[in-house]
């Protein structure tokens, strides 16, 4: 971590609540964000990211606490050009090339970058004269990347960044966030992605329906809640052995119908001691699925039941 | 101020291209009212020479007409922004909302002047329309500027309805201004009780600004002032339209 504290927060989040009618989609959020920080929102579909990123921005305000970027209010940065954003499902308008598109935005701000210099960085140099509204999904995602950036702001503010992108693109995009962090520039993007956001942020802050339920460095989250999976075959007519939670590394025990299977934050040395606990059949040793991870992390922090119930016996 | 200017021609610059880029604006929004014009001037005259009067009245009507349409047709692409989250974007640019409305009623203003002009253009050349010299840019600008409430209810209409729904609901204002004002064909056709109610109507007024101007006087008090009622009118429910909640979710 390098987090500085000497300059103002660049983003502070303090009791944050929002309703909408009778549904709280946040409800209570206090984040602060120092600058040059790079963090992530992670969370599942619905979990409130979204409204989150609306009111940082000042496109929604929130029903109760408040909102400050850079010591000021939303608007005022977004005045003062000091916020890039990149929301998701925006179209740019039609019959207007990706160099226009990009030139207008620049032409918004005092204190642009070159025009040619965002569409390099958002590897978008090859296709600046064709029309910006007839591009693929993967193309009008880096659009809407350039338009956030060419501004030259202090906070860039992605939601869901890379959901359009496909596995080379998403690397792609990562590594031009990188050059951009290293000037200095302060990153707060939302994924339901684990590994992208333990990958691309020093800081992780996992919301679940409308809370903050972590807040951390990618790599402890990702091993407080195990991402290794370890399978058996249960012997037909035993029982389940005992102390199987309490190996090296499990976080949670799963009977599937006679397929047991661990979550476990070191599948090796579990598979060592699981080997002197009991005879094991058709072993199998597997990375978990990110979606599976996540919902491991989100599952415990409340009472609404995760999709398959441990079976502690 | 210079940045506000900086600022408004930017976003005029924008929409400028996107707009004389569609062939549908250009060909249907510009081409139309000279076709009609050209139309209404030559059919049923065979080879007589077309009449004075008519070839300046028609001229007028369907140069008003032509701005009408385009005013309208510059909010459409409101609708069309909405739909697509790029009003969304625009919020998140050093652009105060004011600003992106006033850039919209410029980017209208200068939809409607070539409109205007290729009618007028069209009647000097085609049909040998003559006024005094000074009756012609006094004739343009009193069009252009009379175009302003078209202009705000078709923004009014982009920021309200769909993008399909505003795009109908401009179309068929503007047949139904321009037909039961009186621009297609003189009211005084009209049955007299639907032609006394057409005399108030916009689009009548609209063209009465340009018919007064080319019988070589200032437009009639009545006229100026019922232009500035419909203004007002369709003005607020642009400020109304607009300020309603714009964020989703």
């Amino acid at each position: 971590m390098h987090t500085t504290h000497a300059a103002p927060p660049a983003v502070t989040l303090s009791g944050v609540v929002k309703e909408f009618g009778a549904v709280r989609a946040v409800d209570g959020v206090d984040l602060a964000i120092g600058a040059g920080e790079r963090v992530a929102l992670l969370g599942r579909n619905g979990a409130g990211k979204s409204t989150v990123v609306d009111m940082l921005l000042g496109l929604n305000t929130p029903t109760s606490g408040t909102v400050g970027l850079f010591g000021g209010s939303p608007r005022e940065a977004v005045d003062e050009g000091r916020v890039g954003a990149m929301l998701q499902d925006i179209r740019p308008i039609p019959r207007v090339t990706v160099r226009e598109l990009v030139g207008f935005v620049a032409r918004t701000h005092r204190r642009p970058m070159p025009v040619a210099e965002a569409l390099a960085l958002a590897g978008l140099t090859e296709v600046a004269r064709r029309r910006a509204d007839r591009l693929s999904g993967g193309q009008t995602q880096r659009v809407c990347f350039a338009l956030a950036l060419v501004g030259a702001p202090g906070l860039l503010v992605l939601d869901e960044p890379t959901a359009a992108l496909d596995v080379a693109a998403r690397r792609a995009f990562w590594e031009t966030m990188r050059v951009l962090t290293d000037r200095g520039t302060t990153v707060l993007f939302s994924t339901h992605h684990l590994e992208e956001a333990d990958l691309n942020a020093d800081r992780v802050v996992v919301i679940d329906r409308g809370r903050i339920v972590a807040d951390d460095t990618g790599e402890r989250i990702r091993r407080s809640f195990g991402t290794g999976l370890v399978s058996f075959t249960r012997p037909a007519g035993t029982d389940l052995p005992e102390g199987l939670e309490t190996l090296p590394g499990v976080v949670s025990v799963e009977d599937l119908g006679g397929r047991i299977r661990l979550r476990t934050t070191d599948s090796d040395e579990t598979v060592h001691a699981l080997a002197g606990l009991t005879r094991v059949r058709d072993l199998e040793v597997a990375t978990a699925g990110l979606e599976e991870a996540f919902i491991g992390i989100t599952s415990g922090a409340d009472t609404v039941p995760a999709p398959r119930k441990a079976d502690p016996r | 101020m210079i940045r506000t200017v900086t600022l408004l021609s930017a976003y005029v610059g924008l929409e400028i291209r996107r707009t004389y880029r569609d062939p549908g604006f250009v060909v249907f929004g510009l081409g139309t009212p000279v076709l009609m014009y050209v139309l209404f001037t030559s059919i049923g005259r065979g080879s007589q020479p077309v009449d004075a009067g008519w070839a300046l009245t028609s001229m007028v009507g369907l140069a008003a007409y032509g701005a009408l349409g385009a005013g309208l047709s510059a909010g459409s692409a409101v609708a069309e922004d909405k739909s697509t989250g790029w009003l969304r974007l625009l919020r998140l640019l050093p652009l105060r909302p004011g600003l992106i409305v006033a850039g919209r009623a410029v980017t209208g203003s200068l939809m409607v002047l070539p409109a205007v002009l290729l009618v007028l253009l069209t009647g000097m050349l085609l049909n040998g329309v003559r006024l005094e010299p000074w009756q012609w840019p006094a004739l343009a600008l009193m069009l252009w500027a009379g175009s302003l409430p078209f202009v705000l209810l078709g923004i009014a209409n982009g920021y309200r309805l769909s993008p399909s729904a505003a795009g109908t609901t401009n179309v068929v204002v503007n047949l139904v201004l321009a037909l039961f004002g009186g621009l297609w064909f003189p009211i005084s056709e009209f049955p007299a009780v639907l032609a006394a109610v057409a005399a108030w109507s916009p689009g009548h007024l609209f063209g009465s600004l340009g018919w007064d101007t080319v019988a070589g006087g200032a437009p009639a008090p009545g006229t100026v002032a019922g232009s500035l009622g419909w203004t007002l009118l369709f003005g607020a429910y642009a400020v109304h339209s607009f300020l309603r909640p714009a964020t989703k979710g």
